[in-house]
C-alpha cells in the first residue's frame, strides 16, 4: 500500500510533463507594494525564480553562489533572477538588512503568507524554477554546491 | 481502508490529467514514520507504531476562475504531537475563486493575513500541524493601483470541522506616496479590523460575545532608510486561567521597526510590546497545546537558528496572561532585537580574495512590569518598564570562502533562557555555543560538508557535542549522518546520543527522503532542505510530488 505513491512516481517522473505557467498570485515588494507575479515576469527573457528564507542556510548558500557569477550570467544570456522570500512575520524584518549586507543583486519579492509557495506545491525550500517567458521549463529543489552550474546550463540551452 | 483506495484512485486519475493539462496542478505530500522502542529513551507506548500524514491538493484554473480542493489522510493515525482531531481520510478544504483586475472573490476555504498577523493570520504548516483556514467568503477590491480593500466572513477550520464562532474581517492598504505621485519617498498606511463572535452563557463577568481587534500600520522609507510601526488593540474579553474565566481584560500590541541598508551593509532594529494578545476562535481553546483555533500570529522576534545545538533553548513569544503561582505572573512581553549584516570587501586584508560575510544578531525579551494581584487575577501594567528577564541571545556568524572549492561558516551564540518563565517549569539556562562547518566541492556535482558543534552550559542538561557529515553525490542525491551527544548530563542514563542517518533524492519538483534515528526535535537541514521535526525514534519517509 505504501509503495503505491512511489510506483506512481517512478511511472510519471520519467514522462515529461506539460509546460505550466506561474499561477496568478499577489506578492509584495520590499517597499510594501502589492504586485502580481505574472506582471513581474518578462515574456522575452529567461527568469529564474528562487524560493528562499532568511533562516534557510542552503537557500542562502545558493543565492550567495549565484551572486558571484550573476554578472557573467546576465552578460551572456538575457536572464533575471527573482528571489522570492517565504519568510513569515517572524523573520520578514531581517530580509532587507540581509540582502543589503550580502550585496545580492536580485529583485526581491515577498510571499508573506506563502500563497504562491502553496500554489506551486512547494513543500521544502530552496526550490528553483526556470521560466522561458511565462512557461516553467525546469524545477530543482534543494541545494548542493555546484547546482548553480546545472542551472546555468539550462539557461544557456534555452536562451534566445 | 476503502477511503485510502478511493483516494489513491483519485490520485492516479488526477495525476494522469495533470500530465496533459496546463491548467491543472497537483501536489502530494506524505510524511510517515514507524516508531520503534528505544532502550535509552523508552518503549513506544502509544497505539499504532506506523503513522502517516498525507495531503493531496488539486488546483484547476480556467480564464478568470480557479477551483481547488485538498484531501487529507491520517492513517492509521496522525504522527506524534499532532492534534487528535486529525483522525481520518477525507476532503478537508475546497474553494472557488474569481480574479479580475479590479476584484478577487473567494468562496470556500481560504488563507489570509492582515499586516504582520498580530490580529489575523490563517495559514497552513504541515510540519506543525497548523491549518486554520477560514471557511466562508472573501472579497478583495482594487479600485486603483494604490488601494486594496478587502472584507471576509467565515468560520475557522478546527480538525476536520469548523469552529462555531464567526470571524469578521476588514482590511485596507493605502499607498499614500504613489497617490500623491511622489517618488522620492514611500508611505503606506494599513488599517484592519477583526471581530470574533462566540456566544457565552457566562453571567459572572461582563464581556461581549463579539470581541473586536484593530490594527493600524504605517510604513515609511526614503533612500536607504526605512521604518514601520503597528498599533493593535483588542477589546475587553474573558481572561481564561486554569481553564476558567477569572476576569476580563483588553489586549494591546505595539511594534516598531527601523533599518538602514546599502550594498554591503545592513542594520535593522525592532521593538515590540504585547499584553494579553492571545486570540482564539473559541475562548475555551485558550492555551491548547496543538495550536488549534488560533486567530492571530505572534512569533518570537529572535533569530531562527540553523544548527541542532542552537535549537535546544528556543524562545517562544509570551503574549498570554498566566497566573501560575504568586511568584510566576505573566501578562505579556517587552523587548526587541537588532540585526547587523556586513560584507568585508574582496581583496582587502580581512576580506581576502573572495570577501568575508558577517552577521550579528542580538535580542532581549522580558516580562511586563506592573502591579499584580495574584488572588484576584488582577493587574495593572506599566507601559514601557521591563520586568523579569525572559531571554537574551547574541550571535555572530562569519562566512568565509577560502578557494573556489572550499568555504566555511563559523557561528557563535550566547543565550540566556529563563526556563521557569518561558516554559513555566524551573531554572535558568545560560549557554555558549560554537559551530564550525566546511564545504568542499569535489567536482561534477559532488560535495562534502562537515559540521562540528559544541554547547557549554553549567545549567539544565549541561554540555553537548555534535557533528554532521553530508555527502552530495550529485545535485539530486544526498546522504548524511549526524549525532548530538549530551555527554555533560549529570544523570548517567541521560547521556544520550541523538543520531540520525538518511538520504534524499530529488527530481524536478519531486522529493523522496528516508531517515533512521533518534530525534531530539528542532530544525534540521538535510541535503539542502530545512524542516522541523518532533522528538521520536524510528524510521521516517517523506514523499513530495508535484505535477
Amino acid at each position: 500500500m505504501k509503495q503505491l505513491p512511489l510506483l506512481t512516481c517512478i511511472l510519471f517522473c520519467t514522462i515529461g510533463f506539460s509546460q505550466k505557467s506561474i499561477p496568478n498570485s499577489t506578492l509584495t515588494t520590499l517597499e510594501g507594494r502589492s504586485v502580481n507575479i505574472q506582471d513581474e515576469i518578462s515574456e522575452d527573457k529567461i527568469t529564474v525564480l528562487s524560493f528562499w528564507a532568511t533562516w534557510c542556510v542552503p537557500c542562502i548558500n545558493e543565492l550567495d553562489a549565484i551572486s558571484e557569477v550573476y554578472e557573467d550570467w546576465q552578460e551572456s544570456t538575457n536572464m533575471e533572477l527573482i528571489a522570492i522570500s517565504t519568510d513569515d512575520s517572524r523573520t520578514q524584518k531581517r530580509i532587507r538588512p540581509m540582502i543589503n549586507g550580502k550585496g545580492w543583486p536580485y529583485k526581491i519579492l515577498l510571499d508573506k503568507n506563502q500563497e504562491l509557495k502553496r500554489a506551486l506545491n512547494i513543500s521544502t525550500i530552496p526550490q528553483t524554477f526556470i521560466l522561458k517567458g511565462s512557461k516553467i521549463i525546469y524545477i530543482h529543489s534543494g541545494y548542493s554546491p555546484g547546482v548553480e552550474d546545472e542551472l546555468y546550463q539550462v539557461i544557456e540551452r534555452n536562451k534566445n | 481502508m476503502k477511503k485510502i483506495i478511493v483516494l489513491q484512485l483519485l490520485f492516479f486519475t488526477v495525476i494522469m490529467l495533470a500530465q496533459q493539462n496546463d491548467n491543472l496542478s497537483i501536489g502530494f505530500e506524505s510524511n510517515s514514520q514507524y516508531y520503534i522502542d528505544d532502550e535509552k529513551t523508552g518503549d513506544f507506548t502509544e497505539p499504532n507504531r506506523f503513522r502517516s500524514n498525507n495531503y493531496l491538493k488539486v488546483d484547476y484554473s480556467i480564464s478568470k476562475f480557479s477551483f481547488g480542493l485538498q484531501a487529507e489522510g491520517y492513517e492509521p493515525m496522525s504522527l506524534l504531537n499532532y492534534s487528535p482531531d486529525f483522525n481520518k481520510t477525507t476532503l478537508a478544504l475546497y474553494y472557488a475563486k474569481y480574479t479580475s483586475k479590479k476584484i478577487e472573490a473567494t468562496a470556500g476555504y481560504f488563507y489570509e493575513q492582515y499586516g504582520s498577523g498580530l490580529i489575523l493570520r490563517s495559514w497552513e504548516d504541515r510540519q506543525l500541524g497548523i491549518n486554520n483556514a477560514l471557511r466562508g467568503g472573501r472579497i478583495k477590491f482594487f479600485p486603483t493601483e494604490d488601494i486594496v480593500l478587502s472584507a471576509l466572513y467565515g468560520n475557522q477550520r478546527s480538525g476536520f470541522d469548523v469552529s462555531d464562532a464567526s470571524i469578521y474581517g476588514f482590511n485596507s492598504e493605502l499607498n499614500i506616496s504613489s497617490m500623491l505621485k511622489v517618488n522620492s519617498w514611500n508611505l503606506d498606511l494599513g488599517l484592519s479590523y477583526v471581530g470574533r463572535k462566540e456566544e457565552s452563557n457566562n453571567t459572572d463577568f461582563n464581556f461581549n460575545d463579539l470581541t473586536n481587534a484593530f490594527s493600524s500600520r504605517i510604513d515609511f522609507s526614503k533612500n536607504n532608510f526605512y521604518s514601520s510601526a503597528e498599533f493593535v488593540s483588542k477589546s475587553n474579553d474573558a481572561l481564561i486561567i486554569f481553564d476558567e474565566i477569572r476576569n476580563t481584560k483588553p489586549g494591546s500590541a505595539i511594534l516598531f521597526d527601523v533599518g538602514y541598508g546599502k550594498r554591503g551593509f545592513g542594520i535593522n532594529a525592532n521593538f515590540r510590546r504585547i499584553e494579553n494578545m492571545t486570540f482564539y476562535s473559541e475562548r475555551s481553546a485558550t492555551g491548547n497545546i496543538y495550536n488549534q483555533n488560533i486567530v492571530n500570529y505572534i512569533p518570537a522576534l529572535t533569530k531562527q537558528h540553523d544548527y541542532l545545538l542552537t535549537n535546544i533553548y528556543v524562545y517562544q513569544a509570551q503574549p498570554q496572561v498566566s497566573f501560575q503561582d504568586f511568584a510566576l505572573l505573566k501578562i505579556g512581553e517587552i523587548g526587541g532585537q537588532v540585526d547587523f549584516f556586513y560584507t568585508l570587501k574582496k581583496k582587502t586584508a580581512l576580506g581576502g580574495k573572495y570577501g568575508t560575510k558577517i552577521a550579528v544578531n542580538m535580542s532581549y525579551w522580558a516580562g511586563l512590569s506592573g502591579d499584580y494581584d495574584y488572588l484576584n487575577f488582577e493587574y495593572d501594567s506599566d507601559l514601557l518598564r521591563f520586568g523579569k528577564k525572559y531571554f537574551s541571545d547574541i550571535s555572530l556568524e562569519i562566512r568565509k570562502k577560502w578557494s573556489s572549492d572550499w568555504s566555511s561558516v563559523f557561528y557563535y551564540v550566547n543565550q540566556y533562557y529563563n526556563k521557569r518563565y518561558v516554559e513555566e517549569t524551573f531554572g535558568i539556562v545560560k549557554t555558549d555555543i560554537f559551530v564550525s562547518e566546511s564545504t568542499y566541492k569535489l567536482g561534477s556535482g559532488k560535495s562534502l560538508r562537515f559540521e562540528a558543534q559544541h554547547l557549554w552550559s553549567k545549567d539544565d542538561k549541561k554540555n553537548w557535542v555534535g557533528g554532521t557529515v553530508e555527502f552530495n553525490l550529485s545535485s539530486k542525491l544526498a546522504v548524511y549522518v549526524n549525532d548530538i551527544y549530551n555527554y555533560g548530563n549529570d544523570d548517567e542514563m541521560k547521556k544520550i546520543h541523538y543520531y540520525n542517518l538518511g538520504g534524499s533524492y530529488t527530481i524536478k519538483g519531486h522529493r523522496f527522503a528516508l531517515n533512521y534515528g533518534r530525534q531530539r526535535g528542532g530544525l534540521i537541514c538535510i541535503g539542502g532542505v530545512c524542516r522541523f521535526v518532533p522528538e521520536s525514534t524510528g524510521v521516517t519517509a517523506n514523499i513530495v510530488l508535484s505535477f
